[in-house]
């Protein structure tokens, strides 16, 4: 079986959003955005790395904009952007954001997060099998 | 007479953009932006909060926060006649 190419996603976060998220209230909006497992490798020795969680964010929009998937808000904490063994971001999909994956015929999705001063940037790029007749 | 749960949720909107002094209950949030998808779950937290609702967010119909008379009808109308 071959890997078609499918489809491009892209997101930007500035880090004042993320400024502003983690000061908001009692950081409950985080919570809602950012799953245990996120949160906990977003986490570094002074605190939440800001930089790491807009990558997240931008990541995990980046990833919706590959469903097609109008009338509907991200799904959020479905959408875990997570690091491989290699160090590289990773996407791990669960619950609405799986639905959504499958309803798109998509198998397989790779992702490239980059950060410099006021922004984080990813990129969302997906594959399926192409069907041997 | 708008109930003060809607306004906390108009205030909360207009306060995120200091350039508008007002909020029409038919501007479209969404569409226009004045509400983006990082926001819409802070919007989700403030409405709740107003309200008492909770949300479940995996089963949210977007209509019901595409401006605030939609919000006002879905979240804040309950109980009235």
């Amino acid at each position: 079986m071959t890997l078609r190419p499918g489809r491009i996603g892209i997101d930007v976060v500035p880090l004042s959003r993320v400024h502003g998220l983690i000061v908001d209230g009692d950081g409950a909006a985080l919570h809602r955005l950012l799953s245990a497992a996120e949160l906990s490798v977003s986490r570094t020795p002074d605190g939440l790395d800001p930089s790491g969680i807009a990558g997240r964010l931008a990541a995990k929009e980046a990833v919706f904009k590959l469903f097609h998937a109008a009338g509907q808000p991200v799904p959020w904490l479905a959408t875990e952007i997570l690091k491989s063994a290699g160090g590289w971001p990773e996407v791990r999909l669960s619950g609405r954001a799986a639905r959504l994956a499958e309803l798109a015929g998509i198998e397989r999705i790779d992702i490239s997060i980059t950060h410099d001063e006021a922004y984080a940037i990813a990129v969302a790029v997906s594959a399926a099998h192409i069907a041997e007749l | 007479m708008a109930s003060a749960g809607i306004e906390k949720v108009r205030d909360w909107i207009l306060g995120r953009h200091p350039e508008r002094t007002e909020l029409a209950e038919d501007v479209r949030l969404l569409d226009s932006r004045l509400v983006d998808s990082l926001s819409f779950v802070e919007l989700v937290y403030v409405i709740e909060d107003a309200s008492g609702a909770e949300i479940d967010f995996d089963s949210i119909d977007l209509e019901d926060f595409q401006t605030v008379a939609a919000i006002e009808r879905a979240f804040f109308a309950r109980g009235e006649s």
